[in-house]
């Protein structure tokens, strides 16, 4: 699929080695010429037109953004799912430095590169949705709005962005053969991972907190003043079932990158993440209920909203959490891989819920993407896989670097 | 949130007790259902452990793990990786001259290991064609490649295609050998497979590692040669 | 005139007992501290005749472009970015058989929920009253209109350099002293321009001095926790087209709830996490020690 990670000795220049993966210039460009690069190729050659007309002409004439619904796409999947999904980096990075779960020290590395990109692209989707992106720093250093809560997600994130590099720096510097560097990194390691858990804990809940302000706009079925622990909790769940719907692709996708020797209980692995999704969805399921008690509104069950209200919460909380338990017991690594799917379109579906359908939900006309806007949220997350694409062939994520075995 | 509640707030506040309970209760269960001690755990061992067996295309085992691969002109037959494993490092084999004839499911050959005589059956009916030389010169060897350059004999079959259908291959072969696995690990300490599992693969001569006393009974099981 | 400067000051001298009660909102804190002057405007729809002299007024004052010239008020209209106020019917007659009108604009609440949200203070609730935005701060995510209640700001979708766009309350006019240019300017003395706290004790007296003739309720005393804009009127205020589903509690205060768990989550998560840290490579610890021992033994 990818280009191609043939292995040659170090010679000629650094770039050749290291950007090239050892090929001349020209046969790396051969390599490019594949399938998949000619699908992301089209989408780009689509995508980045419609990006310069957004700048260009403003958000109207590329978005179905209107004075009832200033939020759209791009602030539901770019920038609210975004977030949401790259969680894996805070889950695996606790499970792993927290508690101690050495098992998943072999998804570490690509789940905080998952994370970390994830975060990137959000900032990106952020800066095309924005009116005056230019002026994002402003809120840091010339009138920052402490009472409001994007203020503190703006914190948060931008902090977090420098912790999460700081995570994945280790596998570049390694790439780079820069070892006292690197050595020096991993003395602060732990610190870098507790700031981590508590800046995502922050975030995460804020992004619920987000819509606390909305309980006339949004569905008494998924308005809850208890969203923030609602978005932190699922969180959890988005970031379990990423990381295994990842790594099952990662493996796939790059399985020539994966040392053979290194011997990666993969099925253990998911199993284990298995186990953790079906608690916490468990758990989850029945918090979400507890909004449902306590919105009063058990007379709106029976309506297409109850209905949907039904599905999100039996097909894309419930069911994943029973997969997840039958996988376990029956050491089905199937079973837990299609749980993890249903995760992830779980938290999908909660955050479009939140943010885009179930709001406004008494007003008739709705809001529905524009072309040019989803092709806009498919250039970015192209972008994203591409960026990801080029680190694994390179840098040790997917295996060790020769030179630092064992070293983690 | 204000004025159109269904139920009164002591109504609500009891229905979200209700739910906390009604968690709590239905947490047991579910923490149970999925620390089910050995059955759950042993199958998620003995799927790792399938990996650590691969059967070819074209291999087929016998339940005394023998296998037999039909060739162009022979069906070449030796011992699957899980038996060299069982046994570990091999003296000798003792194996049937040309001209033989060998019958599915009798014993007809045999190996030397560690000062003790296993014997094996055959995978199917037919005449021996061929013995490998590699077997009597250098039999320690055998067990690198062992559905390869390990085979033991050739036979000219003379019921192939019946023979075959009591055979494992594929998908069916793996899962016989996860099984094998399995029956070991329930009967021996998880942790000594689970150290032989973090060498890398499985420790040449396990049977050894698990039961030194009663090890030779264990590969004769294994074999079908009690 | 019904009113002079006279009779407002005899009742903001007999309402000074009133005016120090804590206002609606309750004893919380505001996000501002809303001085005692903070101006308001009582509209009262028994008297607006829907001529739109107040639209007319606005976009003189805010160089607008004019607004449209007939409407037949057969549609619901409702303010732009070029336009910060209009003029829509009621869905129902008056008991005595009268069309009623009544004038959307921003409501200037006492604790907006706009200006509690915005990431840079573009939106300022200023101490007079006036809700303000500040064009050079706003970066364009248009949080301020998810959080109105009211669906208040415009946003300028065309625009390179979009910037939010609502009513002002005339601040700048207020600062010379003068009311808003739609008050001023309204010749059915529908709307009432002055201190809010006079404004609702105005609003009281004719409501329940006239058992009878008005709906009893003033939209905005409550609503969002309280607005500088008052409605009274002698159809219900629903069919004036006024929000039913704005909550009586102030929104910021539902935004500041869940905020003020934050520091509790950066002072406890890092002992908690180091706690559990430092738990879990003790137990590491014990276990490789136990199994070098064993080893030692066989």
């Amino acid at each position: 699929m990818s280009e191609q990670a043939v292995a040659r000795p170090m010679n000629g220049s650094w770039i050749r080695d290291k950007v090239l993966l050892g090929l001349t210039p020209a046969e790396y460009l051969k390599s490019l010429v594949t399938p998949a690069n000619g699908i992301i190729a089209v989408i780009l050659a689509a995508g980045i037109p419609c990006l310069i007309l957004r700048f260009w002409k403003g958000l109207g004439a590329v978005t179905n953004l209107s004075q009832t619904y200033p939020w759209g796409l791009w602030v539901a999947f770019d920038v609210i799912s975004g977030v949401a999904l790259a969680a894996g980096g805070y889950t695996v990075a606790c499970a792993v430095y927290i508690f101690g779960q050495k098992l998943y020290r072999p998804i570490l590395r690509p789940a905080i590169l998952t994370g970390f990109l994830g975060y990137v692209f959000v900032l990106l989707g952020l800066i095309v949705d924005l009116g005056q992106p230019w002026r994002l720093p402003y809120q840091f250093f010339l009138t920052p709005g402490t009472t409001a809560v994007m203020y503190e997600v703006g914190w948060c994130v931008f902090l977090y962005l420098i912790v999460l590099g700081l995570e994945f720096a280790p596998a570049a510097l390694e790439w780079l053969g820069l070892a006292k560097l690197r050595r020096l990194l991993e003395m602060m390691s732990i610190g870098i991972i507790v700031l981590g858990v508590t800046l995502s804990t922050l975030h995460q809940s804020s992004l619920g907190a987000f819509f606390l302000m909305t309980p006339g706009k949004l569905h008494p079925f998924w308005y809850s003043p208890f969203l923030p622990i609602f978005f932190f909790i699922s969180s959890i769940t988005a970031g379990i079932g990423m990381v295994i719907v990842e790594s099952t692709l990662s493996h796939r996708a790059f399985h020539d990158r994966l040392d053979p020797k290194a011997h990666v209980d993969m099925d253990g692995i998911t199993l284990g993440l298995a186990k953790a999704g079906a608690l916490v969805l468990f758990a989850y399921f029945f918090i979400r209920l507890q909004g449902l008690a306590g919105s009063g509104r058990w007379d709106l069950l029976l309506t297409g909203w109850g209905a949907w209200y039904g599905v999100e919460m039996l097909g894309f909380i419930l069911l994943p959490s029973l997969l997840f338990l039958f996988a376990v017991r029956s050491g089905s690594v199937k079973l837990a891989r299609i749980g993890g799917v249903l995760t992830v379109l779980g938290v999908l579906l909660n955050r479009f819920n939140v943010s885009l359908i179930a709001y406004n939900w008494t007003l008739p006309n709705r809001y529905v993407p524009a072309a040019a806007e989803i092709l806009i949220s498919l250039t970015i997350v192209t972008l994203g896989v591409v960026v990801f694409r080029w680190i694994v062939n390179r840098m040790p994520v997917l295996a060790e670097h020769p030179d630092y075995r064992g070293s983690h | 949130m204000n004025g159109h509640e269904f139920l009164s707030p002591h109504a609500t506040k009891a229905v979200e007790y209700g739910i906390a309970v009604a968690y709590l209760l239905l947490f047991i269960p579910f923490w149970r259902a999925m620390s089910s001690p050995a059955k759950a755990r042993v199958t998620a061992r003995a799927f790792s452990f399938a990996d650590l067996f691969h059967v070819p295309d074209g291999v087929h085992l016998h339940r005394g793990h023998a296998w037999a691969r039909p060739g162009a002109a022979a069906v070449a037959i030796g011992i699957d990786d899980f038996g060299h494993g069982l046994v570990g490092p091999i003296d000798a084999f003792e194996l049937p001259a040309v001209g033989w004839r060998v019958r599915q499911g009798d014993v007809a050959f045999g190996i030397r290991a560690a000062g003790q005589s296993f014997a094996l059956r055959a995978p199917v009916d037919g005449t021996v064609t061929e013995v490998n030389p590699l077997a009597l010169s250098d039999p320690a060897a055998l067990h690198r490649d062992p559905y390869g350059a390990g085979w033991l004999f050739k036979v000219q079959p003379n019921r192939l295609s019946r023979d075959i259908k009591s055979l494992f291959s594929g998908e069916r072969a793996r899962k016989f050998l996860a099984e094998a696995a399995e029956a070991l690990q329930l009967a021996f300490r998880p942790e000594a497979l689970s150290l032989a599992q973090d060498g890398g693969a499985l420790v040449h001569g396990i049977a050894r590692e698990l039961d030194p006393e009663h090890w030779d009974d264990m590969v004769r099981s294994s074999f079908l040669t009690r | 005139m019904p009113f002079d400067r006279r009779q407002i000051l005899k009742l903001a001298a007999a309402a000074g007992a009133t005016a120090a009660l804590p206002g609606p909102g309750g004893a919380e804190a505001a996000l501002t501290r809303p001085s005692k002057d903070a101006r308001a405007v009582l509209v009262d729809t028994t008297r607006c005749i829907g001529c739109r002299t107040c639209e007319v007024a606005c976009s003189e004052a805010n160089r607008l472009p004019d607004p449209e010239s007939d409407v037949d008020f057969k549609s619901l209209r409702t303010t732009g970015p070029n336009q910060f106020t209009v003029v829509n019917m009621a869905s129902q007659k008056s008991p005595g058989g009268e069309e009623r009108y009544a004038k959307t604009q921003c409501m200037h609440c006492v604790e907006p929920a706009c200006a509690s949200g915005c990431v840079v203070r573009a939106l300022e609730k200023t101490p007079n009253g006036p809700v303000v935005y500040h064009t050079d701060r706003c970066l364009g995510c248009r949080y301020c209109m998810v959080a109105c209640p009211f669906g208040v700001p415009k946003y300028e979708y065309t625009k390179a350099a979009p910037l939010v766009r609502k009513c002002t309350f005339c601040a700048e006019r207020q600062a010379q002293g003068k009311p808003p240019a739609c008050a001023e300017n309204c010749p059915a003395e529908a709307l009432t321009f002055g201190k809010r706290a006079d404004l609702l004790e105005e609003a009281k007296k004719r409501v329940y001095g006239n058992p009878g003739k008005y709906v009893p309720r003033i939209y905005g005393e409550e609503e969002a926790g309280g607005t500088s804009w008052l409605y009274i009127s002698d159809v219900p205020l629903e069919s004036l087209h006024l929000p039913q589903n704005v909550s009586n509690t102030s929104y910021p205060e539902m935004a500041d709830r869940a905020l003020s768990a934050v520091p509790f989550v950066i002072t406890l998560w890092p002992p908690l996490l180091m706690g559990l840290w430092a738990m879990n490579k003790r137990k590491d610890e014990v276990a490789a020690a136990g199994k070098a021992g064993e080893g030692r033994h066989e």
